[in-house]
This record gives C-alpha cells, structure tokens and sequence, in this order.
C-alpha cells in the first residue's frame, strides 16, 4: 500500500500498463512534457518516448478517429479529452464509430479503447469546463462507462477499462484529482460492473458515484449522528450496472436516494430509479427520491456555483425527509 | 388550404374546419405558414431548395421564398448549425433541417455549448430562436447510422427545449410554437410518422410547448408513450378494449419541459403506468418518467412502472429484426398486461 | 484610412489601458483573487488596433484572450474586474468568465471557450447581416491552436461560399497552451489556408497596432461592399502563460521571449509619437498615470461589488 492522490493513482496505472503491454500507447493535447491539466500523464513521455505519448494538435475529431482506428488494428490507446464538455465536438466518433465497431463487423473487430475525460464541477470553470455528461454515454449500446470515486478504485478500474475489449468511456472528477489515500501497488483490478458498499446501513439506500460519494457518505455520518443509518453504494461502473448490488440494498432498506452532480432531468438518477421501481417495487416503503443539480447551465462565480451544488446540502433534508 | 379573414367570424358558430393531410405535409404547411407571417424566419439546411429536403419537407418553399430566405448549406452541420446560432442572435430566426437525427451528433457541440448556453450568457438581452429539425427513428434499410433516436441526450442539457409530435395535428401546431419560440427547440419528427394521415384545423393552429396530451381516455392504466409509439399504443388500446381493458393513452408532445402535472393526474388515476418509447431503454426518456412518476405519483400506484423500448443495440438493418429492436404492439399488449396482473 | 496624430494618441491610450489592465488582472489572479485568468499581455495591438474603426453595429466574437475587445468596445473597465471577481455588477453577473460576457448594444456577443467553435457562430452573424440586408460586420477572432479544428474549416468555407461580410481574424501567438504551432499544424502555415477557400489572406505584424488598423480597414472594406470575407494573420506573442492556472510551457523559452518583448507594440507606438513630434514623453506618461488611476478604481470598484444573489444561477437559461 501506497499513500498517494487519485491524479497519482491514474498515472501508475498508465505505468504498469505501458510497461507490462507494449499495445497501450496515449494519445491526447498537452499531456507529453507538460504531463496533462492533471498531471495524470507526467513523466510518461520521458519514460516512453513521443512515439507511445503523442501530443496532439486541438482536434479532437482527428484524435478520437485515429483512436478509434488504431484499436481496430490492434493497438490499445487511452485517449485524453481535456474536459468531458469537449466531447460534443468529436461525439460522431464516439458515438456513431467507436460504439458500433463491434456491431458492425459482427464481433470480428473490436474498439480497446479507453477515452479519459474529466468531469465535474467544484473549481469555478464555469459553463464549458463543468459539465457532467455521464448520462449521454450510458445512454449508448456499446460503450461502457466507469466513473471512479477513490484513487485505489481510480487504478484499478483504469487497468480493468485497459484490458477491456469494449470502448471505455472513463470519468475523472476533476475534483478528485488531488484527494489522497490508500492504493495497492502493482497491478490489480477493480472488475467493470461491481458496486462498492462504502458503507452499511439499514435505513436508507444512497446510491452514488464519482465526485458525490464523498457527499454521500458525509451525509450518511451526519444522519448517523441522529440515529439515521445510511447505506452508501458507490456505483463505479453504470455501464455495466450492477443492478443487483442496488436491488439488494433496497430490499434492506426500503427506500433509495440517488444523488448525482449532474442535472436532474434526463440524469442517469432517472434510470436507477426506473429499475428499482421495475425490480423492487413491493420493498419501497416511501418513493424514491432523485437528489441532484437543477437544470442549468454551471454558473462561473464561486457562489453561484454553489447553487449548482446544492446537492451536497439537500442530501441531508432528502435523508431525514424519506425516513419521517 | 383556405384563409378565412371575415371580422365577424368570432360571431358564427365555432364549426372548426380541417382538411386531411399527412405529416409530412403538416410540416410544410407550418413552415410555410411561418415564412408568410413572419420575414425573419428563414429555412436553412442541406439539399433545402429545389431539391425539397432529404426529408421532402421543404418541396416548393424556395419557389415561394426565394434563396434570400431558403438558404441551401453545403454538407457542414457543425459550420451552419453554428451559423444558424449566430444568425439568431442577431434576429433571424432559422429554422434548421437537419435531416437525419443521426448527424446532429456531428454538431453535438454548437447545440449543447453554442445553442443551448448562447441564453445564459447573454442573460436575457439576445436570444437563439431556431428550431433543428431532426428525423429520427427506424426506417426499412437505415442501419446503425441512419436510424437513432437521441432525444434523450437533448432533453438532459437546460437550455434546450425537445419536442416530438405524433400526429399530424400535433406537428403543424408544434411546429409553429416552436418556431415562435425564443430558445432552441430540437424538434424530432419520427420517421415513422411522416405518412400518418390525420384532420389538421384549417385555422392558425399553435400548440403551446410543454403541454401533453391524452390521447384516449381510459380507467386502468395509463399508456405514456412518445412519437410513432403513440399510434402503436392506441392501436393496443383498442384492441384490449374488446376485452373490456380501459387503456388510458398519453402523450408528452414535448419532452423538455414536460407537463408533468397531466401524466402524473393520469397515472393517479389509473395507478398503473406503461411507458414506451422507440429508442433503446438504458437511460432513455422513458428513466425520466419513471422517476418523476415514482416520487409524485408513490402513492397512487397499484404495481411496479413498466417501460418498453429499443433493444441495448445499434438499429440493425433487415427489417426482419426489426420486431426485436423496435418496440412493437405486442410488447405494448404485453407490458399492459403485465402491470394489470 | 490614414492616421491622424490625434488617433495615434488615442490607440496609444487604448493600448497602454489594455496593458495596465493585463498587468493588474495577471497579478490579482497570481494572487488568488479569482480561479483563474487567461492573459493577453503582449497582444494588445491586436484587440486596439482591430476595433479602433469599427462601428458599434458591426459585431465582434471573442475567445479566451479577448480582454482587450472589450475593454476597447467600451465596456467600463470596473465591470471588467467585476466579471473576473465574479461579481453582480457586470454583464456576467458573474455566471461565466468574461470570455463569454455579452453587450450587444456595443456590438460584443458572447465568445465561446470551445477552441473554434466561435468561426462558424460569427459567421452566422454575418449572415445575419446578409438577410437582413445591414452593413454591419462581423470580426471573428480566434487563436492559432483553432486552426485544426473542424469549426475553423467548416466556417470559413460556410463564409467564403456566401461571400459572407465578415473577417476571420487569427491571432497567432505561436503555441496552443503548450504545444508549438509547428508540431500542430500541417503545411507550415496558417495563412496559406486561406487560398483553399479561395479568399485573400495578409500575414500581419502584430505588434505593429498601425498595421493592425490597417489590415483590418482593408478587410472591413472588402466584407461591406460585399466581396466577402478576407483571413488576416497577426503574427504576436504572449506575455505569460497560457492561463494562471499553474501551467508550464516547456517549448516556450526565455531568449523568445526577450526578443518578442523588445518587440512591444506599446513602446513601438511611443517611440513613433515622440520622434514624430507628436507627442512628448511627459504627456505620455501623465496618460499613463491617468490609466493607472483608471485602472485602480476599476479593480476597487469590483472589489466593492456584490456578489449576485444565490437565485441568479438559475435565470435566463430560458428566455
């Protein structure tokens, strides 16, 4: 074990891969000397030369293509996208090219790609540098979406999305980045698909991921403070979901909070919900209840965004609320 | 199409007039109806002019129009769906035919971070009043890239408004509204619609955005479903009417804003909801419903909510799969059932 | 077309508010006043010398580096700083980082921070112009590291087909945040592009604010009298890093910047006026002290500004 940040954990996952699989190679705009706007590629480049980490110019549709392009004939990139708002610019390529390969050519191709892209909001970006998109991605039959919330998971999950087949749309916090904690070293991984129970409770199901665990389990230690006992379930992966770790922890509790940074309406919340009311209907003892951001754009100004935000306080409320 | 402009008219009795037409028409008739009331309205897109639209929407409007106001873009989404962005914050207001829905994703930036955020910051002052005109949906021999329906990813993003009409009525109606409309509006015109035919009021009929429908009114279940699915619904709905099954038929018309109000007041009344839609289920429109049912409707519900849509897949060729991806009256029947225990 | 002296003196104190401002803005930002800035410092030329004839009916789009187009188009300098405080009292209201702050009574729509995105949206405002049947047009700007996007061609084929009334104005600083232009860009050249859309394209000193004007009148002339768009290039440096935001630049090295310094278009301007007999160098110096007061009072002013209310984030996402 290793303490270190989740920025810290990515890069000794791009490490081990490169060192351990001569395939892996990462392609993206200012991650060579510069080491990306999160650090995550530092030091890359002098250990595996330009040919492996290829600064690129700003165009995205070339660099997604060609991604796209050198996973068909066998190589296994990891893709930076800066920020998950630019993915509008190249999402034909994720979209229509990465995510149908497979299906295109019967199964006789396959797309190892892994596109990186930091999401969130928390540092005054402002609209075009905040988003949280999630929900697009899952919305596509073919890519998978890993959203990790701690640096151990952060590795290990990079190292599973590396090894996949599939194209991996893998979701960085941008807020995270600097969070410490305890990592496992050498190579592991955290299978695609397998929620984490952060932590037990008999009272009430939250289910979160990425940048809103942390919120989650503040809010859980709040309402534990007054007799409330929150179970936590940190998603990791929403595509695969593990539908089967929420349905069972509703079916203890009896009643399920999501709580997500993006926006409510057409948020992946919607679709947890969906399911639970679908799978486990007669164990809900009060409706389910959607704690996320209201639909707008992420205002710039500190305070401002912190109405975006407002989730981390209303989660609390909706917890006391769905209990009384 | 006549135009009835007699001042005592409010006088007579209110005998609506209509004459029949197909969607597709409808949509012309809005179109052109628009372009005469108002110049700043202007018709941009691929193949627009005398070629009359991949969709056959636009067939005689440059005749009328002229190329001042018909203006035939070269095969650029990202550059003219920019430009129709620019041009509407100087006033004009573009209607955009995308033709398939599949390429808006080519533009997918200048409509989540141009169109839909050019409001924010211009904080009230200058607006982006343009419609994109997406065909959406299956069609015999589309395959992967020709056959989506991504109104779900439209409807997560503020700033957007989404509409998908089902009927003739509804998208000559909606149409006009969200030509008039200040913000973006993606307008999704399911292909399966287009030959639909059905009674259109001969008067200057605008459907206000952000109102549902219900279509059939019923007691035992409410049936919420969204474009072609509509009419594949009240078809069910007839049929399990023979066996004395009262299936309440629903239609959002518009997806962003939703009138939640009109499905949940349906659905507390029914206490059993199916909802359908044609693109794939995972994280689809339909999650949306459900959640918002499943927190303010908890109560009413007599069974868990049903949803029926596409398979996890891309849109498959042959038409022969097309039963197993698209959602067909007989996974509708059975999903009514089901609910019904 | 010609300069008179007085205008000289006038795009000098454009010029020299621009930088009394970039220095101040660059500082506080260092300084943790706000999240983050995106400097200009060096470029001044460009923004002073491009807006100095334009009518205010005539539009301009910005990116990440347009503080000085909207200090030039008048945009008060304390609303400015309120913008980077993220303060109420500014067109922002402090929802968005000044790139995306509009005034359209002063002929500035909102820039977009997505590299390019901006060609194809200015475009639309000139073709806006066309419809409409105005005089007005449009200036696009945007930074050499837009040139390889899909929006850069896309947009400036959309204007060049319909001889569209506007200018497409690149300012080349030389590096896209950290990487060179030369290991970005294929062909060698930005401005040779401009052949394959079959426009006229000027390769412009930068830091000369004279040639600035001029170039820009030349291609403002062309865009009214309907002969379409024109791809100017303006050769500049930045002064400081790509953003405040702790970045690092490898490629960029000292002696560059020393030679691009000795190059100021503010000291070039100064040293115009005075030999011409202009100017005096005391008479220049009290403008400065009068900008730097200026100045000061726009950066109290902000720092006396509220912050908007809570309920603000949540208005004019519809109209």
């Amino acid at each position: 074990m290793a303490r270190m940040s989740y920025a810290e954990a990515l890069n000794e996952a791009h490490c081990i891969a490169m060192r351990d699989d001569s395939r892996v190679f990462t392609l993206g705009e200012d991650i060579g000397e510069y080491g990306g706007i999160y650090r995550v590629t530092k030091g890359l480049q002098a250990e595996f030369g330009e040919q492996r980490v290829l600064d690129t110019p700003i165009s995205e549709i070339a660099i997604t293509g060609a991604a796209v392009g050198a996973a068909l004939v066998g190589s296994r990139p990891i893709l930076e996208i800066g920020f998950v708002d630019f993915v509008g610019t190249c999402w034909d390529q994720v979209f229509n090219q990465a995510a149908k390969f497979s299906y295109m050519t019967d199964g006789r191709a396959s797309v190892p790609l892994v596109i990186r892209m930091a999401c969130g909001a928390g540092l005054g970006y402002g609209v075009h540098h905040s988003q949280s998109l999630e929900a697009w991605f899952t919305h596509v039959p073919g890519l998978k979406v890993v959203m990790p919330a701690t640096p151990a998971d952060a590795k290990g999950l990079m190292l599973a999305a590396i090894d996949d087949p599939n194209p991996v749309v893998f979701l960085e916090h941008k807020f995270l980045y600097e969070v410490k904690d305890e990592v496992p070293d050498g190579r592991y991984t955290v299978p695609l698909g397998k929620a984490r129970v952060a932590r037990e409770g008999g009272d009430v199901t939250i289910v979160s991921w990425s940048g809103a665990v942390p919120w989650a389990l503040k809010a859980a230690e709040q309402a534990a403070a007054e007799g409330i006992e929150c179970e936590v379930l940190d998603l990791r992966s929403l595509v695969p979901l593990d539908e089967d770790a929420i349905v069972a922890s509703v079916e203890k509790t009896g009643r399920l909070i999501v709580c997500h940074e993006a926006c409510t309406t057409g948020g992946f919340g919607a679709e947890v919900v969906a399911r639970v009311v679908a799978r486990a209907f007669d164990f809900l003892d009060s409706e389910p209840l959607r704690v996320a951001a209201p639909d707008i754009p992420v205002p710039n100004s500190l305070a401002l965004e912190a109405v975006y935000l407002g989730t981390r306080e209303r989660l609390l409320e909706a917890v006391r609320g769905i209990v009384s | 199409m006549q135009h009835r402009k007699w001042p005592w008219k409010t006088f007579i009795f209110e005998v609506e007039r209509m004459h029949e037409i197909s969607y597709q028409q409808a949509i012309i008739e809005a179109m052109v109806e628009e372009m005469r009331r108002d110049e700043a309205v202007v018709l941009m897109g691929e193949d627009v002019g005398t070629f009359g639209g991949l969709t056959g929407t636009t067939v005689g409007i440059i005749e009328e129009f002229g190329d001042g106001r018909v203006l035939e873009m070269p095969i650029s989404e990202c550059g003219f769906v920019g430009a129709s962005v620019g041009a509407a914050l100087k006033g004009v207001r573009p209607i955009v035919e995308m033709g398939l829905a599949d390429v808006s994703l080519v533009a997918m930036d200048q409509l989540v971070n141009s169109a839909a955020k050019m409001n924010y910051f211009h904080d009230g002052i200058a607006s982006v009043s343009a419609v994109y005109r997406l065909w959406s949906g299956f069609r015999p021999s589309g395959g992967a890239q020709m056959s989506q329906s991504n109104e779900a990813m439209f409807a997560h993003v503020p700033g957007l408004k989404v509409v998908m009409p089902s009927t003739p009525r509804d998208v000559k109606g909606l149409l006009k509204a969200a030509i008039r409309d200040d913000n973006p509006v993606i307008f999704f015109e399911p292909k399966g619609c287009y030959a639909l035919l059905g009674e259109v009021p001969d008067d200057d009929e605008v459907i206000p955005l952000g109102q549902a429908e219900v279509k059939r009114a019923g007691t035992d279940v409410s049936v919420i479903a969204t474009g072609i699915m509509v009419n594949k619904a009240l078809a069910v709905a007839e049929s399990l009417a023979a066996e004395g099954i009262d299936v309440e038929v629903v239609d959002p018309r518009t997806l962003r804003p939703l009138d939640s109000g009109t499905l949940v007041a349906s659905v507390c009344k029914t206490g059993r909801a199916v909802l359908v839609q044609e693109a794939n289920l995972f994280c689809g429109y339909t999650a949306e419903i459900a959640a918002l049912l499943a927190d303010e409707a908890f109560d009413a519900l007599k069974a868990p909510i049903k949803r029926v849509g596409g398979a996890e897949t891309p849109v498959p060729l042959s038409p022969r799969m097309e039963p197993l991806v698209v959602p067909g009256e007989a996974a509708i029947e059975s999903a009514i059932r089901s609910v019904l225990g | 077309m010609s300069l008179s002296p007085r205008d000289l003196k006038q795009l000098f104190r454009r010029l020299l508010l621009i930088r009394r401002f970039e220095e101040e803005a660059f500082r506080l930002a260092v300084a943790g006043k706000f999240a983050n800035y995106h400097g200009g410092m060096g470029q001044e030329a460009i923004p002073a010398g491009v807006c100095y004839g334009l009518k205010p009916t005539d539009n301009t789009m910005i990116t990440h580096r347009g503080l000085g187009v909207l200090l030039t188009r008048g945009v008060p300098v304390g609303e400015i700083f309120a913008g980077l405080y993220a303060k109420a009292s500014c067109p922002t209201r402090g929802r968005h980082p000044i790139f995306h702050m509009a005034a359209p009574d002063l002929g500035i729509l909102a820039g977009t921070t997505m590299v390019g995105s901006v060609i194809p949206l200015a475009t639309g405002a000139a073709l806006a112009a066309r419809i409409q049947g105005t005089s007005d047009v449009t200036i696009s700007f945007f930074g050499d590291g837009s040139v390889n996007r899909g929006d850069f061609h896309e947009g400036i084929n959309l204007g060049a087909v319909r001889k569209l009334p506007i200018v497409y104005f690149c300012e080349n600083n030389f590096y896209a945040k950290s990487m060179p232009l030369e290991a970005s860009t294929a062909g060698g050249s930005i401005i040779s592009r401009a052949q394959g859309y079959g426009l006229p394209g000027e390769v412009v000193d930068g830091n000369d604010v004279v040639a600035v004007y001029e170039a820009t009148q030349r291609a403002v002339a062309r865009a009214r009298a309907g002969e379409g768009p024109t791809l100017i290039e303006c050769l500049t440096y930045r002064w400081t890093p790509h953003s405040t935001a702790g970045d690092r630049e490898f490629a960029r090295t000292d002696e560059e910047l020393e030679a691009w310094k000795a190059k100021c278009p503010i000291l070039r301007l100064r040293q115009q006026l005075i030999e011409a007999g202009h100017a005096s160098a005391e008479e220049l110096d009290a403008v400065d002290v009068e900008i730097r007061h200026e100045v000061a009072a726009g950066v109290e002013f902000a720092e006396a500004a509220p912050y908007a209310a809570p309920e603000v984030a949540l208005e004019n996402v519809y109209l």
